[in-house]
């Protein structure tokens, strides 16, 4: 598949302050894409903008300026709306109702005609087997996010907005979450997926955008954001001394001018590798270079 | 329509277990009960004392119903967050409207009636007769009912629970006026008090509680036009609402 499902165009998000003196600014300028059936990381320290975005994607805020288009449409469309699963950061449900009946409403709202195998099916699919009938308010914050990824799922959405969908979750329930996401991208739905858990997007995201401060500070796939700046480690030696190993973080310009270096000195280069780097390490770098 | 009766049912169901709700409906009937057994001074007025107590209490319990109802429902929406998984993806904003309002308003008509069917039953009991007006007038407070919601629904977009209460009641005060009496509110200008109560609705067309009291025949044109009255107010009250809460930010 091919074509971008959610396009973002210099979006900005302001909010007044209490008085309403001064402007908080949440999501300064941000710009990106998400293409149909890949899987997309958000990531972003606490306060980078990233609920902010989402909210702006699904039609909850209006952006200050900007705009934010799902397959060219505005994000409060309703054709747009019925091609979207969506599972908030603390899903909160009305706590009188069981998650059949949850569905069952659900579907009816969507207007879809789905019958109780399936959505027992689906419900099984997301660990709630046995727990159907069972009404919300015993559930754990891990249970109500399985409910949320249930309805979220129950449309087959062309894509899934996930916003920290397995925070709080167990990593057994976690892998669970993992591989429920996969199937879906596998099944042809774009994810879009918010998360701290950076191993977690490393592992399955095919793209990641890095907020801070509400900026985006960086964007790639996965294998270029991991590559970028990292570093160099040569090994090399001099005439008359043992082999040397130098690491070198200041990308290709550093190793360049570190060649030259040694082949003034009359040195042989005996090995240059890259070092590979954990989206953590990137992460980190990128974000605290914009503070 | 059909997600916006999905919905309505869910806040129906959600509505039955406050305890708030029972509450104004049992202080209701207790008023009731206690009307019917307050001593007249005479056995020719006791009807009469009757039915104008009686329907004045159904026409504070519908304000209070739809306080009650309505003054939490999108603040406590929009605080727990049960708002966002509806509103980003299954209903759209004025499904969503829509389908509180009439939530609502199927629990108000219901406790209502209860509350007409209750002052019946005390009619019975005190060997009075029931006038061929009081379901017609029952009608009336009913349209008021809604119309009170949908004001609340209103004042809850852009204001607190805590300033929607007065502003509710204020209104519902200001709007029993005559043309008189609210230009005496500010005598200085009259011009501007008599263009404000223009605009203002007036809710002394649902009141028939006099007439009815004393037997007086009601034309059957006077309800059908207060309820159309009533109706249009409610959907411009309801349209208003809708536009200011297709502003907000979730």
């Amino acid at each position: 598949m091919s074509g971008s499902c959610i396009e973002v165009v210099d979006l900005q998000k302001h909010y007044p302050t209490r008085m309403g003196l001064r402007r908080i600014r949440a999501v300064e300028g941000i710009s990106f894409s998400l293409r149909n059936g890949d899987i997309l990381g958000f990531l972003g320290p606490n306060g980078a903008g990233k609920t902010t975005t989402i909210k702006c994607i699904l039609g909850l805020l209006r952006p200050t300026s900007g705009s934010v288009r799902l397959w060219g449409e505005p994000p409060a469309a309703a054709k747009v709306r019925q091609r979207i699963g969506f599972v908030p950061e603390n899903p909160t449900y009305e706590s009188c109702f069981t998650p059949l009946e949850f569905l069952r409403t659900f579907s009816e709202m969507r207007g879809l005609d789905q019958g109780s195998d399936f959505m027992l099916g689906l419900l099984g699919r997301v660990g709630l087997s046995g727990w159907e009938t069972t009404r919300i308010d015993r559930f754990s914050k891990g249970m109500r996010q399985r409910l949320s990824l249930a309805l979220a799922l129950q449309s087959q959405p062309d894509v899934l907005v996930l916003d920290e969908p397995t925070g709080g979750l167990d990593p057994l329930a976690r892998k669970e979450f993992r591989d429920i996401i996969l199937e879906e991208s596998r099944r042809g739905a774009a994810v879009f997926l918010s998360s701290h858990l950076l191993s977690e997007v490393e592992a399955i995201c095919d793209r990641a955008v890095i907020l801070s401060q509400g900026r985006k500070v960086s964007e790639g796939s996965m294998e270029e954001l991991l590559r970028k700046k990292s570093p160099y480690t040569i090994r090399f030696s001099l005439p008359g001394s043992t082999p040397v190993e130098k690491r070198l973080e200041g990308g290709e310009s550093e190793l360049q001018k570190e060649i030259d270096s040694i082949r003034r000195r009359d040195g042989t280069i005996l090995a240059v590798e890259r070092t590979g780097r954990s989206l953590e390490e990137v992460f980190l770098e990128v974000t605290g270079e914009e503070r | 329509m059909r997600a916006v009766w999905a919905f309505a049912r869910m806040t129906v169901r959600s509505l039955l277990r406050r305890r708030t709700v029972w509450g104004i409906l049992i202080v209701v009937l207790l008023g009731l009960i206690a009307i019917g057994h307050v001593p007249s001074f005479n056995v020719q007025t006791e009807g009469r004392f009757v039915l104008e107590f009686g329907l004045f209490g159904l026409e504070i319990g519908a304000l209070l119903m739809a306080l009650g109802l309505a003054v939490n429902l999108y603040p406590r929406d929009r605080e727990s967050g049960t708002i966002l998984p509806l509103v980003a993806v299954p209903i759209s904003r004025g499904q969503y409207l829509m389908g509180r309002f009439l939530g609502s308003a199927l629990v108000q008509i219901v406790a209502l009636l209860v509350g007409c069917v209750g002052l019946m039953v005390i009619l019975i009991l005190n060997d009075l007769s029931i006038p061929s007006t009081l379901l017609p007038g029952t009608l009336l407070l009913l349209v008021e009912g809604l119309f009170l919601l949908a004001v609340v629904f209103f004042f809850s977009f852009w204001t607190s629970p805590p300033l929607n209460v007065p502003l509710t009641l204020a209104l519902f005060v200001l709007a029993q006026m005559s043309v008189r009496e609210f230009v005496g509110l500010f005598p200085q200008a009259p011009s501007l008090m008599r263009l404000l109560r223009l605009l203002l609705p007036h809710m002394d067309v649902f009141h028939v509680k006099d007439p009815i009291a004393h037997g007086e025949s009601v034309p059957l044109l006077y309800f059908l036009l207060a309820c159309l009255y009533g109706l249009a107010y409610t959907s411009f009250m309801l349209s208003v609402a809708l536009a200011v809460f297709r502003e907000r930010d979730l």
